[in-house]
């Protein structure tokens, strides 16, 4: 979190001049606002900028999100985890934004995938790759992979892996069963690890482990 | 937890609890099971030279992907029009979204 206390004014700043007759009450409120939700501002970014993968769209994405926690405020229960409720408002934004469905995956079992995954792990380690995550600085590779997944897997992994949601929290923003964010986290982890083969494949990525078993 | 039948084990090669590592390494390194289980699967990986291996790959995957978070956050030119947005609401803190 980027937003240092030290930098923040205190509530005399929120008489700023915003051309409107201000109550107790707002003043109440932008305090809140401002210790509770502004914090997130990064983390709402990162977010829907993987729901949209585009940056035009992920500003409009979080700038209607935070008019909205703004204009909800009043709903949000003071104590409770803002940075969840921001991000499910994100989610909600960007679906409606796409004016389509929440996408419907399959709920397969999570484990299939955790299998498949030490497959590419086998399959890494015969290649001498199996250090390849420990060895390579990975962030435009795996940001280029988290781009290329279906947005229900993406948003598992960028919540449960990248923003360290709980599973249960993580269900909560999409609006499915834990299970459900299990098998999408699962099949996301195991596809980007997929992409990350090929990409030191195609790299020519060597370790001095190659050929070994 | 449940571990895969014998006859498909014996086919790929593995102990009991190596493919129990492999089914559920992750619900262990998301600690997603019960603590007994956990148990089990640390007591293994710490003489299974082939689980150690493979939980050492995962773990610097993870590692590598939540280091995303560190590299990027909202750019200014967000700062700036959402902090406009937000005056337009008559929002009292809308300065302070300018502040990094």
């Amino acid at each position: 979190m980027s937003f240092e206390s030290g930098e923040l004014t205190g509530p005399a700043d929120l008489t700023a001049d915003v051309g409107q007759e201000r109550t107790a009450s707002d003043v109440a409120r932008d305090i809140a606002f401002e210790r509770d939700a502004l914090p997130w501002l990064d983390d709402v970014y990162r977010f829907a900028l993987s729901l949209t993968r585009e940056e035009s769209d992920a500003d409009d994405v979080v700038q209607e999100t935070f008019l909205r926690a703004y204009r909800s405020w009043h709903t949000f229960i003071p104590g409770t985890d803002c940075r969840r409720w921001l991000f499910t408002i994100c989610r909600n934004v960007f679906l409606r934004s796409r004016e389509r469905q929440r996408p419907t995956v399959d709920l397969e079992d999570g484990e299939q995938d955790a299998v498949a995954a030490g497959s590419v792990y086998a399959a890494a380690r015969e290649k001498g790759y199996d250090d390849l995550f420990a060895t390579l600085d990975l962030a435009p590779a795996l940001r280029d992979a988290l781009d290329e997944l279906a947005e229900p897997f993406r948003s598992a992994v960028i919540l449960v892996d990248v923003e360290d949601l709980s599973y249960e929290s993580a269900a909560e923003v999409m609006g499915v069963p834990i299970g459900t964010v299990r098998s999408r986290l699962f099949r996301g982890r195991r596809l980007l690890q997929e992409k990350l083969v090929t990409v030191a494949e195609d790299l020519g990525f060597h370790t001095a482990g190659q050929g070994t078993p | 937890m449940s571990a895969p039948a014998r006859s498909k084990l014996e086919e790929l090669g593995l102990s009991a609890t190596c493919a129990e590592v492999l089914h559920h390494l992750w619900d262990y390194l998301d600690e997603q099971i019960t603590p007994s289980s956990a148990d089990r699967l640390r007591a293994h990986i710490a003489v299974c030279p082939q689980c150690r291996s493979y939980e050492a790959y995962q773990e610097c995957f993870l590692q590598a992907v939540a280091k995303l978070r560190q590299e990027f956050g909202a750019p200014e030119s967000l700062r700036e029009r959402l902090a406009e947005r937000l005056k337009g609401q008559g929002c009292g803190c809308w300065n302070k979204v300018r502040i990094k």
